[in-house]
């Protein structure tokens, strides 16, 4: 009986996991490591959204669109002011000087929200849809659809658009877009925004379930690890199976086992996966750098 | 006249640690020993981060487990504090190796993805094994006595806590002009090369991590000492960052960057306790900074104006770029080889 309800829950939170993953696989295609600024995007559109409702009072669309502008808008300022200067050193630098900038965003958070839990009144409450005898929240649903509306959008960026097909050659080979005129700065801009405006969706989305504190960001961002990893970290479609296995799985866990494995179970996967197939399920390149 | 200076620098440094020493109140002196436990755990950290050239992320882990141990070895056990104190090093070795023989096989950023899984795993771990860390509330270190003289105020700590930091800080330096310490550089530098000279990279990797991992114990068990009450919020990310700062400011591979960034970093956030946030944002701020526009930290600027000994094995900024010819003179004569024969490979 509560079987479809752990699933259905489990493709919700899966989705959100996806959307994370999708921001970083994004950034690693492109800039070949991974950054750790990604769970203070996931920060930014929650916030983005708490300040919408509480102060002006809008509605629940006017605070997605905030939301992505302001993540867009941050992790413009990421790339100009972190990640460009530093674009031709080794992948270490780059990832601890995303570090540091995570803990910056933390904590320029704390200075306006301080230490308090805030929660955000959900949007649709007590609505739920019946689908075969399985109850479905409403809010569950549109974090799904509005997950599929971006990922569809996000392929017609990638496939029509020449911005698009540009951070997808530079994705392929970083020579060989130079030779044929492709401004690689531009293309780690457009992707910057880009996966600043995806994590900030997830923050939005997932603003009425979750508690809002400076430092969410930071457990979500390792569940889109976990799900980037699974699927092999360089696989778009990867990571949203990643995402949504890991989504489910943990709901089964939490459902079945115990609720205190629910938060350790993203880092088990991540090190298991990397210890027993370090590619991931969909992962093509290798992994070894000599 | 420089060397004048440089001896007037040093007398004034000698100086001024003094009159802490005699002069200060119980909290100045409380400040001085977390200093002391946070360059050892530094020193670790450098061990891995800069001289093996490994982005680990979960030293501040290390840091507790050394921490937890050295509080449930006095506590259950009886044992006195400098027995529990390499004990627990030794357990936080053992889990570091533990973490580091698989991580050798993955690299890179995949390193930095097991240690940062690492790092939330033990936090986690801290918080629910109640029966052993007694969870989120924390437990209190037991006080320590050393010939049979308990060890109660702050001051008396310092006692101990200097000789022990200096002994860590001596071996790693007696450590990193070793064998075993160029090695870890080579590795770092030229893997290739390093298996053509018969290094087994594999063990040299595990080795950093191990090494470090004890270093992260000691520091965390004299973390234990200097607190007297532990909770898991202490081995955190924010431990995590103020570690990497350490390092990043200090100086990435040198001893003397992990000695200037520990004091700094330790002393810099008792000014700032007032301020909701400003810790992370001096931190990240610092972090950033000192990556863009100072890869080398605070250590790499003395050493170039020639305040310090050009002994440290040289850092990732400092490594032997292409096209010139002799390289530098403070890499040592085995890496410089590598970087010889790494670039002959590539031809």
């Amino acid at each position: 009986m509560d079987l479809p309800v752990y699933i259905v829950v489990g493709i919700s939170n899966g989705t959100l996991y996806a959307l994370m993953a999708l921001g970083l696989v994004l950034l690693y295609k492109t800039q070949n490591f991974v950054p750790f600024v990604n769970g203070e995007f996931f920060t930014a559109g929650a916030f983005a959204a708490l300040t919408v409702f509480k102060v002006f009072a809008l509605p629940y669309w006017a605070a997605i669109c905030v939301a992505v502008l302001c993540g867009a808008a941050i992790g413009f300022i990421c790339e100009r002011a972190v990640i460009r200067p530093l674009a031709n050193s080794h992948h270490l630098s780059l990832v601890m000087a995303t570090v540091g900038a995570s803990i910056l965003l933390q904590g320029v958070a704390r200075i306006h929200w301080g230490d308090d839990i805030y929660s955000i009144p959900p949007i649709m409450s007590g609505m739920s849809v019946d689908l075969g005898g399985v109850p479905i929240a409403l809010q569950n649903l549109i974090i799904v659809v509005a997950a599929v509306v971006l990922m569809a959008a996000l392929y017609v960026f990638f496939s029509f658009t020449r911005i698009g097909k540009q951070v997808k050659a530079v994705s392929q080979s970083l020579v060989g877009a130079q030779i044929i005129g492709i401004n690689p700065n531009r293309v780690y801009r457009t992707t910057w925004m880009l996966s600043g405006a995806i994590g900030a969706m997830a923050g939005v989305l997932a603003a009425p379930f979750t508690l809002l504190y400076p430092d969410m960001g930071s457990e979500i961002l390792m569940k889109g690890f976990a799900a980037a990893i699974l699927g092999g970290l360089t696989s778009i479609p990867g990571a949203l199976v990643g995402g949504l296995i890991i989504g489910i799985s943990e709901m089964l866990i939490g459902g079945y086992i115990n609720t205190v494995f629910i938060k350790i179970s993203a880092f088990v996967i991540i090190m298991l996966v990397l210890l027993v197939k370090p590619q991931g399920l969909f992962g093509t390149n290798t992994i070894g750098r000599v | 006249m420089k060397i004048i200076l440089l001896g007037a620098a040093y007398v004034a440094i000698g100086v001024a640690l003094t009159c802490v020493v005699l002069f200060a109140d119980p909290y100045t002196q409380y400040v001085m020993n977390l200093v002391l436990s946070s360059i050892v755990v530094a020193i670790g950290l450098n061990i891995v981060l800069g001289f093996a050239g490994l982005l680990s992320f979960a030293h501040s882990a290390f840091m507790g487990i050394g921490a937890y141990a050295t509080a449930i070895l006095m506590a259950r056990l009886q044992l006195p504090y400098v027995l529990a104190l390499p004990l627990a090093g030794l357990v936080s070795a053992t889990v570091g190796v533990c973490v580091g023989l698989p991580a050798v096989r993955v690299r890179g950023l995949y390193l930095a993805l097991v240690t940062i899984a690492c790092l939330y795993f033990f936090s986690w771990v801290f918080v629910h094994w109640d029966t052993v860390t007694n969870g989120s509330n924390g437990m209190s270190v037991p006080t320590p006595a050393f010939a049979g003289i308990p060890l109660e105020s702050d001051e008396q700590k310092f006692y101990l806590l200097l000789p022990i930091a200096a002994l860590m800080l001596w071996l790693a330096a007696v450590l990193m002009k070793s064998r075993l310490g160029r090695s870890f550089v080579m590795v770092r530098d030229a893997e290739l090369a390093a298996q053509t000279c018969g290094i087994n990279v594999m063990t040299t990797r595990a080795l950093a991590f191990g090494i470090s991992a004890f270093y992260a114990g000691v520091g965390g068990g004299m973390f234990a000492m200097s607190v007297s009450f532990i909770d898991p919020h202490s081995f955190g990310m924010l431990q995590m960052v103020t570690q990497f700062g350490m390092v990043l400011i200090g100086g990435i591979s040198s001893l003397a960057g992990s000695l200037i960034g520990a004091t700094l970093l330790t002393i810099l956030p008792e000014f700032l306790r007032e301020f909701r946030g400003a810790e992370e944002i001096l931190y990240g701020f610092l972090m950033i900074v000192f990556i863009i526009f100072m890869p080398d930290g605070i250590a790499g600027f003395l050493r170039r104006r020639g305040w310090i000994g050009a002994t440290d094995l040289g850092g990732r900024a400092k490594r032997v770029r292409p096209g010139r010819s002799g390289g530098d003179p403070s890499v040592p004569a085995q890496s410089r080889l590598a970087a010889e024969m790494k670039k002959w490979v590539a031809k």
